[in-house]
């Protein structure tokens, strides 16, 4: 289970942040070649990305690419040199529904038979960014064997929606918010929240954070830093939920030793959701440690 | 790849570089760059500017590079625009950039 | 990570609510506002301007940085933001005078001193090799001789005053090297120029006529010249013109001595002829000095022959008086481009 609770941002063109990021060890990092890069710097921060993909600057990290989208002139290029370089997954904005996903699917199959890269190594993330997508995040997200995760981009979805972002907890994606989640969860992939962007309202984004984690969303989409680390700590277990979680794993590693079909822990029955879930919860402790 | 126009990519700020291409008169490859760290690593800088020029078969052009701290990988990538810019044909071919 | 920061480009035709604060910026580093800066690029931090950078065509003017953002990567983003819209215009090669103290600041900009004059000002261009590349390009023209002599004229057309000079100068060097200004900011274009200047003075043996250049009585380096009567001479730019022929152009062709023709109508070219002396020969630099030789022009019908009499009587469209004042290629040209009305006149003109 790849644990993916940091997506880290970094604009395509901006060499100093690429070659500094991977410091901070996001679970993973986002190469944005669309908003974050003006026009006339396409060509250039495509080849950025194209490089950096291919040096070794973020070996264990994985590498996600936001590519413009195809119906661009410079979604397909940007999506040769990403899959070329061998990016992680690619990050498709403004997907509206599942013939996005699939025309993406075929164009990133082609590449790979054209490059000899395995078949079916590159993932796909949708992003969802207007009602339409919500509306549709099902079949996105079942759409193709390579989806990861969907995430939720909130910036324009909510002027698609007529609506407006609030300061604090917001009714305004609520809905959204849900819609992705029940999607991902359908079809088995990860869901991510949207990014908060006031970098300096640490209070107000452990509040989002703290809503999300308990929606049950994997990860969150970061534009700074430092945000990395409290998102980590804030999706750190508490003492109490690790002690029950080995108690969820000795319990069932004893059923199966014992060959038993059943598996028991204080007189109730555990069944295999609830081990996944504990071993999430292990995984994410060893990740970034507990938290009273 | 030939040069015929001047073309410019990178930026000024730290840990990136700014490329400079032209065509060349006299059909001579000519390479000078300029970097704060040009003792420590000159050589280096240079070695991947070379290595960038020929994937493009760029034999000939004046190339002026004002580096400031960049990584190999930011130097491939700088060079490779600005000649593409700089070029007469867009054709992007992947394996030469590799 | 700073607040959002946006860099946008204003035609100063355009310039509205920006204007004040541009200003206000300038104000902050000392600096006055300069009309001639015809694009800005600037920065804005929400609703305030804390940085801007103007261009004249291909002269960096006017850059200045609010005081709580100097010393931040704000500085090299704006520089590189500056350099990306010149060289959209299709200026690649740039150049900006500056304190010399602020010299250093610049050299983040990619750009390298060529001249200072001392704790007055720097000229700096966007190369470290431009002008060591146009020297080595000079040199190949270099001529034997141990008395090289050079002229630089605009030559607005040239006129046998023009032409005496450069006997007078020919024959008393080795060889002689004559350059053209090349801006097009005369009556006759820089082509029309470099040809009249090509014939009419081949009859010279040992003479070379070179193109100009950026480098020598050119819009970027020497502003004032080409402002003639409009503005105040500025002294700081003679003498960075000066320097700059003296430290680089002059070894490059072993250049031993600068002829001028006494110069008795224009005051701007005056106070250069002036300023020569003190550039070239007086004043410490670390090139040899160059001895600055004036000859008196040469006169017709007791007035002295320049090209600005010339095209002063074209105006008048008196074509038929100017035939003792040029050589007779110059005097084609006028009549191709100036003569059919006053052919007549011509014909006739034998009594002049």
């Amino acid at each position: 289970m790849k644990l993916r609770r940091s997506m880290l941002f970094l604009p395509g063109a901006k060499a100093g942040m690429l070659s500094t990021a991977f410091v901070y060890k996001p679970d993973c990092v986002m190469f944005d070649l669309e908003d974050a890069v003006s026009l006339r710097e396409k060509d250039s921060a495509r080849l950025m990305v194209f490089h950096i993909l291919r040096s070794h600057v973020y070996q264990g990290i994985e590498t996600v690419v936001r590519i413009n989208p195809l119906n661009t002139p410079h979604g397909l290029k940007d999506l040769e040199a990403a899959v070329r370089a061998g990016a992680d997954v690619i990050r498709l904005p403004k997907t509206d529904s599942a013939s996005d996903i699939q025309e993406l699917d075929a164009q990133v199959e082609r590449i790979e038979r054209e490059c000899g890269r395995v078949i079916g190594s590159t993932k796909l993330l949708a992003a969802i960014e207007s009602a339409s997508g919500v509306i549709n995040a099902v079949s996105i997200a079942t759409a193709s064997k390579r989806m990861i995760g969907i995430a939720l981009a909130g910036f324009d979805y909510v002027i698609d929606m007529q609506s407006q972002r609030g300061d604090k907890a917001e009714p305004e994606l609520f809905y959204a918010r849900c819609a992705v989640l029940h999607a991902a969860r359908a079809a088995g992939i990860d869901a991510f929240d949207v990014v908060y962007s006031d970098v300096n309202d640490d209070a107000g984004f452990l509040k989002e954070v703290e809503l999300i984690r308990h929606l049950g969303f994997n990860g969150k989409s970061l534009i700074h830093p430092r945000q990395i680390d409290l998102l980590h700590n804030a999706y750190a277990p508490t003492v109490k939920e690790v002690s029950y979680a080995r108690r969820v794993i000795e319990a069932a590693e004893k059923a199966e030793r014992e060959g038993v079909g059943v598996i028991a822990l204080d007189g109730k029955m555990i069944d295999a959701p609830i081990v996944c879930h504990a071993q999430r919860v292990l995984q994410r402790a060893e990740a970034s440690g507990v938290r009273r | 790849m030939r040069i015929i126009t001047e073309a410019v990519a990178g930026t000024l700020e730290s840990s990136d570089l700014l490329v400079k291409v032209s065509p060349s008169r006299e059909k001579t490859l000519e390479i000078h760059v300029t970097s704060d760290v040009m003792k420590q690593f000159g050589t280096q800088i240079r070695r991947v500017v070379d290595d960038t020029l020929q994937g493009l078969a760029v034999t000939d052009g004046l190339i002026v590079i004002e580096d400031k701290g960049a990584l190999d990988y930011a130097i491939r990538a700088r060079v490779q625009a600005a000649v593409l810019r700089g070029a007469a044909s867009k054709e992007l071919n992947w394996e030469q950039l590799s | 990570m700073p607040a959002e920061l946006e860099f946008y480009t204003v035609d100063a035709g355009e310039l509205s609510q920006e204007r004040e604060q541009i200003e206000r910026l300038l104000r902050e580093s000392d600096l006055g506002w300069d009309s001639r800066v015809g694009t800005f690029v600037v920065c804005r931090e929400g609703a305030q301007l804390i940085a801007c950078a103007g261009l004249d065509r291909d002269v960096v003017k006017c850059v200045a940085i609010s005081p709580a953002f100097r010393g931040s990567s704000l500085s090299l983003q704006l520089g590189s933001e500056l350099l990306k819209v010149a060289m959209e215009r299709g200026h690649f090669h740039l150049f900006l005078f500056t304190k010399p103290e602020n010299a250093v600041f610049f050299r983040g900009w990619g750009f390298y001193p060529l001249v200072e004059v001392q704790d007055r000002v720097t000229l700096m261009e966007n190369s470290p090799i431009a002008i060591r590349k146009y020297c080595k390009d000079l040199q190949a023209l270099r001529q034997p001789g141990g008395k090289i002599g050079c002229i630089v004229m605009n030559a607005n057309p040239l006129t046998l005053g023009h032409r005496y000079l450069a006997e007078i100068a020919a024959g008393a060097c080795d060889w002689l090297h004559v350059f053209i200004v090349r801006e097009e900011a005369s009556m006759f274009s820089y082509a029309e120029r470099y040809e009249l200047a090509s014939q009419g003075l081949s009859n010279i043996r040992n003479i070379t006529v070179h193109h100009g250049s950026e480098y020598i009585i050119s819009r970027a380096t020497f502003p004032s010249y080409f402002l003639k009567g409009k503005c105040a001479v500025d002294e700081c730019f003679t003498a960075v013109d000066l320097l700059l022929f003296r430290e680089y152009i002059a070894p490059a062709l072993d250049i031993t001595h600068r002829y001028v023709g006494t110069e008795p109508i224009c005051q701007v070219t005056n106070k250069y002829n002036q300023d020569m002396k003190l550039w070239l020969e007086a004043a410490n630099s670390r090139s040899p000095s160059i001895e600055v030789v004036e000859v008196p022009r040469t006169t017709w019908r007791g007035g002295p022959i320049s090209a600005s009499e010339v095209r002063r009587l074209l105006q008048d469209k008196s074509l038929g008086k100017i035939e003792e004042l040029v050589p007779e290629s110059t005097m084609n040209l006028l009549i191709s481009r100036f003569g059919d009305k006053q052919k007549s006149e011509m014909t006739h003109g034998v009594e002049h």
